[in-house]
């Protein structure tokens, strides 16, 4: 199997309160994203945040698991749209802990029903490596939702 | 309590098709492309990938519990440089993040530095939210 490497950098300036930093993605995909503690724990301000930044991971991770589940079922997606949610809380006496990831999985798929789309999403949350990884630690929570097709009730009415 | 959160659309199967990372909450980044080759093969084509969104996330987690800690210390720094490098392997799954950092530091040596990255390493929430990954390591180094 073959063996991927990606990578980031980060460069930060000052304390922890008062300093910042910039995030930049070694594919160049983006590029010195600002950050900082108050943007990180409070309001984001226009500010990316290492949770923000997982929960785009997940989103991505579960979004091609699915595809890929659906594509080996015969019942590739139309489209799937994904949100994922990652929260952070102050555990006493841990500090701020990565508590939950919630994930909305939302499918256009032609010829499956709705328990199957539900059953082909749980496998693909079981193989997902950010899922394996944060399940160990935080509570995951992903909900499928089958989106009406209107072209195959027109055809079932038809 | 803090959440955050991203907004992905996908489009077609899993080899053929391709997605986007349309937005994030803070508006700080997307829409960015992603697909499946892009993120197992070695060329990335500069599309990102979960695995780079997770160096990234680790990489400014560790870099802020770090300047905490040095701060704290009554050692606050004033530079660090920090990378990750996270290794996927498709099918197995996510076997390691190296971490490294450089750091400009007064009153600080190289054993109290090094010392303090692996303890921010141990303690940062991404760290802890991501314990499965097999290996997790830093590389310290006092810039000159």
């Amino acid at each position: 199997m073959p063996r991927i490497e990606r990578s980031a950098h980060v460069t930060w300036e000052g304390t922890l309160a008062r300093g910042a930093g910039h995030i930049s993605a070694d594919t160049g995909a983006f590029a010195e994203l600002p950050f900082s503690l108050p943007s990180r724990v409070g309001n984001p301000d226009g500010k990316t945040s290492p949770e923000e930044l997982l929960a785009a991971a997940h989103a991505g991770c579960l979004t091609t698991g699915v595809a890929g589940e659906l594509s080996r079922a015969g019942t590739p997606p139309e489209v799937l749209t994904v949100t994922a949610r990652i929260v952070m809380d102050e555990v006493e006496g841990k500090g701020h802990v990565i508590v939950a990831s919630e994930v909305d999985v939302h499918g256009r798929v032609s010829g499956i029903d709705e328990a199957e789309f539900a059953r082909l999403v749980e496998i693909a949350d079981e193989g997902c490596p950010f899922s394996i990884l944060i399940k160990a630690t935080a509570s995951v929570t992903v909900r499928p939702h089958l989106d009406s097709n209107e072209e195959s009730v027109g055809e079932t009415y038809g | 309590m803090a959440d955050r959160r991203a907004d992905v659309t996908w489009n077609g199967d899993l080899l053929g098709g391709s997605g986007t990372i349309d937005s994030v909450g803070s508006g700080a980044l997307g829409p960015l492309d992603v697909s499946w080759p892009a993120r197992s093969e070695d060329a990335s084509g500069g599309k990102t990938s979960p695995e780079e969104l997770i160096a990234a996330a680790h990489a400014s987690c560790f870099s802020m519990a770090f300047a905490g800690a040095l701060a704290k210390a009554g050692t606050p720094p004033q530079r660090l440089q920090t990378s990750a490098i996270v290794t996927f392997v498709p099918g197995t799954g996510i076997t390691m993040i190296a971490l490294a950092v450089e750091g400009t530091v007064e009153g600080l040596d190289e054993d109290a530095f090094r010392a303090a990255a692996e303890d921010a390493k141990q303690n940062c929430p991404v760290s802890k939210a991501l314990a499965g990954v097999g290996e997790i390591t830093v590389d310290a180094r006092l810039s000159a």
